[in-house]
């Protein structure tokens, strides 16, 4: 009899996991795994929506690898999330360890406002900083100004395009990444630098053989979403620099877009995206590799 | 206790998680068979119960019982790219006035910003839910039509609308002898702007704007004082891209591909005078080193920081409208020429036209509203240059003798200007795809960035030569 009611448990159990697991899976099916196989399919053919579609093998690959100018936008986006990504994780981990220790009502305070730049659209950004970087009158050479220094064309000018395009990426993801910084250090056990204090250990100290390490799963989990969402990154060179100057700042995904914009078929745009996933994939493998994760010694 | 408690949460689970699913599944349905609706709420003209349920049932007949719409009209989708707002203003009382004049046919008008029409109009083809009527510029024609995504007009209009056009205009819209949409405006990519009290105040005859390229060089950097740029053109590769096209005719007598698009023509001393002309301009710190707006855009001289721009006749349109207290002390002349001969080309008649989708369920009727809009009564299209404040030019030789009459028109000395001085010397937007444009426009940026002339050219002459070989252009000419 007990035998019996388990065993029906059992399936039961099964049954449910099934139904639970099902949204996600069809939602899946639905929006990832049949458009990602169809595109897979479609980058093999020169596709318009009026014409026959004509199948080509390999030619949009060939045509996008041999194209100058993706593998500069690939190398353009790597600049940029190098660029955005290290100077973010380390502003938000020095801020989170500053709100770490403030009273817990004005943390609040803090945390919410840090918070708001997340909210706004990458596009409201891009025109707050467009703003900004107004040649003649412009927040940024507004204050140059004072010091006497000439107006400088931020976003013309082929070494500083990029670098100004950072600073808004930097502004947007900076709040969120300070939460879950924050939260992570929250989940280190206050004893262990009671324990260090006991022992005679420094700020430094404490920083450097607690709290560091025991952030690296959430470290791990910054620099790879962090890489991918840079590298993506568009929109904020799209309104801001519409790639330029020259094609300084054209991302990977401001090429795909523009192609897929421009180009009577639509082959090259999906091939170029599907290299892209190539390159997202790797460079993800590459942080995983290096910063091999670990369950944290105390759960 | 705690079992029972535990089998009704999971149960609560299971039910909330199967409703979740079926909502979902729900929704995505729902979502796609929506798909080509949208954005109908941006612009719905007025008739929203009545154009709503018709459009939504052309070929579902459930709904279509409940509403008390005629079963034969036929509700026809146009696009229009967001213009100025006198123009979209422009186009919402036309539709209106012409739904009200029939019974047949419901236009339902969507405005669709100029940055999102490429995305929207693009995954609209992919659904099939293209709308029948769309706004195409001349340079995306051959294009279109080539590919299918435009019908040709002859047999769905009456012919003689088509005689009525200028014959420039003519080989704008057509694709291997046929006429593939209707235009609505020319606008000459190129005039100059100059203010004629800083003219007099930096020693210059404000009558004699400058009419060679050295002149007006000279004059922009005598222009220059403190919070006043000289000069504004173009100074990136995307702006460049088409605004010079105009000049490549007037330095070197075409444009960038050899006739039978077989390869690059522009490793040539036309070409390299241009390259240096741009070069010089950014170089001689009479421009601004970035950019105050886009080249299509001139707040920066509305605002009173520029002293010379070059920008299109649609420019007058914005000056007239929001920077009146200038509009008195501006000069218009037309661009420099490279050596002064004013009767070679300087500028592009770009413009708009309106055609119909390859796939169009109602051609005739789409068709019949083109017919209606841009090539019946003149009066309607005089209505739209006037509120366009005559920065737009006609196509059609019955509106500009229409206008003739008109007070307002004739008595328009900046119209007159372009009309005479500008227009006719003014030449076609090319055919090519636009990578090739863009080519020789990223060659001009990096020249005035630095590079030299000669090293621009050759980077330009090798990226046009391999967009050519890859892309198999050689001999694709429509129009060769």
């Amino acid at each position: 009899m007990a035998k019996s009611s388990s065993v029906s448990k059992f399936k039961q159990d099964n049954k449910t996991a099934y139904l639970l697991l099902a949204p996600i899976v069809i939602l899946l099916t639905i929006f990832v795994v049949v458009p990602f196989f169809y595109a897979l399919v479609v980058s093999f053919y020169d596709w318009s929506f009026y014409q026959e579609s004509k199948f080509v093998g390999f030619r949009n690959y060939y045509l996008v690898l041999t194209d100058d100018l993706f593998l500069e936008s690939v190398w353009t986006g790597l600049k940029f999330a190098l660029m955005v990504v290290p100077s973010m994780l380390v502003l938000s981990f020095l801020f989170a360890s500053v709100v770490k220790n403030l009273s817990p009502r004005f943390s609040g305070f803090v945390k919410t406002s840090v918070y708001i730049p997340t909210i706004i659209s990458g596009i409201v950004a891009s025109v707050i900083f467009v703003f900004i970087y107004d040649y003649t009158a412009g927040l940024a050479n507004y204050i140059l100004g004072w010091f006497g220094v000439e107006p400088i064309a931020w976003l013309a000018d082929v070494r500083t395009a990029l670098p100004s395009i950072a600073v808004p990426a930097v502004w947007l993801g900076f709040g969120l990444t300070s939460l879950i910084m924050l939260s992570g250090l929250h989940d280190i056990p206050e004893s262990y630098y009671e324990a260090a204090e006991l022992e005679g250990a420094g700020t430094w100290a404490k920083m450097r053989h607690i709290t560091i390490p025991l952030m690296r799963n959430v470290i791990l989990y910054l620099l790879v979403t962090g890489f991918t969402a840079q590298i993506s990154q568009f929109e904020l060179s799209l309104v801001m620099t519409n790639g330029g100057p020259l094609s300084e700042t054209v991302t990977p995904n401001l090429y795909i877009l523009n192609h897929f914009r421009n180009d009577v078929m639509v082959g090259n745009s999906i091939a170029a995206s599907l290299l892209l996933f190539v390159v997202l994939g790797s460079i993800s493998a590459i942080i995983f590799r290096v910063l091999n994760s670990e369950k944290a010694i105390d759960g | 206790m705690q079992k029972q408690k535990g089998k009704k949460l999971k149960s609560l689970t299971v039910m909330s998680s199967a409703l979740l699913t079926l909502s979902l599944a729900a929704t995505a349905c729902g979502g796609s068979n929506g798909g080509g609706n949208a954005s109908p709420s941006a612009s719905d003209t007025g008739s929203a119960p009545a154009s709503a349920s018709a459009s939504a049932s052309p070929s579902a007949s459930a709904p279509a019982s409940e509403s008390a719409a005629p079963a034969e009209k036929v509700t026809v989708d146009f696009w229009a790219q967001k213009f100025e707002d006198t123009t979209d203003a422009w186009f919402k009382k036309y539709v209106d006035a012409y739904n009200k004049s029939q019974n047949n046919v419901q236009i339902k008008l969507t405005i669709v910003p100029g940055d999102a029409w490429d995305q929207k109009m693009k995954a609209a083809q992919a659904a099939g839910k293209a709308p029948e009527i769309r706004t195409i510029n001349y340079g995306n024609i051959a294009n279109a039509a080539k590919t299918g995504q435009i019908q040709a007009l002859d047999g769905l209009m009456d012919p003689t609308a088509f005689d009525d056009l200028y014959d420039n205009v003519k080989a704008f819209v057509s694709v291997g002898g046929k006429y593939y949409a209707y235009p609505k405006l020319v606008e000459p990519s190129a005039v100059m702007y100059y203010r004629k009290d800083l003219f007099e105040a930096a020693g210059l005859d404000p009558e004699k704007p400058p009419t060679t390229w050295a002149e007006l060089l000279e004059d922009a950097k005598k222009l220059t004082k403190k919070g006043v740029f000289g000069l504004s053109i173009a100074q990136n590769a995307p702006d460049l891209g088409w605004s010079s096209w105009g000049l490549q005719y007037n330095a070197a007598g075409h444009l960038a591909l050899t006739d039978d698009w077989s390869k690059a023509d522009i490793n040539n001393d036309g070409y390299k005078a241009l390259y240096k002309f741009y070069q010089d301009a950014y170089q001689s710190g009479a421009m601004p080193k970035q950019q105050l707006a886009g080249y299509a855009d001139i707040k920066g001289f509305g605002e009173g920081k520029v002293a010379i721009q070059i920008c299109g006749s649609w420019a007058m349109g914005q000056l007239r409208n929001s920077y009146k207290d200038i509009v008195g002390k501006v000069g218009i002349a037309p661009m420099a020429s490279i050596d002064g001969d004013q009767t070679k080309p300087t500028a592009t008649l770009g413009g708009w036209t309106l055609a119909v989708d390859g796939k169009a369920k109602h051609p005739q009727e789409a068709a019949g509203f083109i017919q209606y809009l841009l090539a019946g009564d003149p009066a309607i299209m005089i209505d739209f240059f006037k509120t366009a404040q005559f920065s737009k030019f006609s196509p059609r030789k019955s509106v500009d003798e229409a206008m003739k009459s008109d007070p307002d028109a004739s008595k328009d000395q900046w119209r007159a200007l372009i009309a005479e001085k500008i227009i006719p010397y003014a030449k076609g937007e090319p055919l090519y795809p636009w990578d090739v444009a863009l080519a020789v426009s990223t060659g001009i940026e990096s020249a005035m960035k630095g590079t030299s002339v000669d090293k621009a050219i050759a980077k330009a002459e090798k990226d046009v030569n391999d967009f050519i070989a890859k892309n198999k252009l050689a001999g694709t000419n429509p129009q060769a």
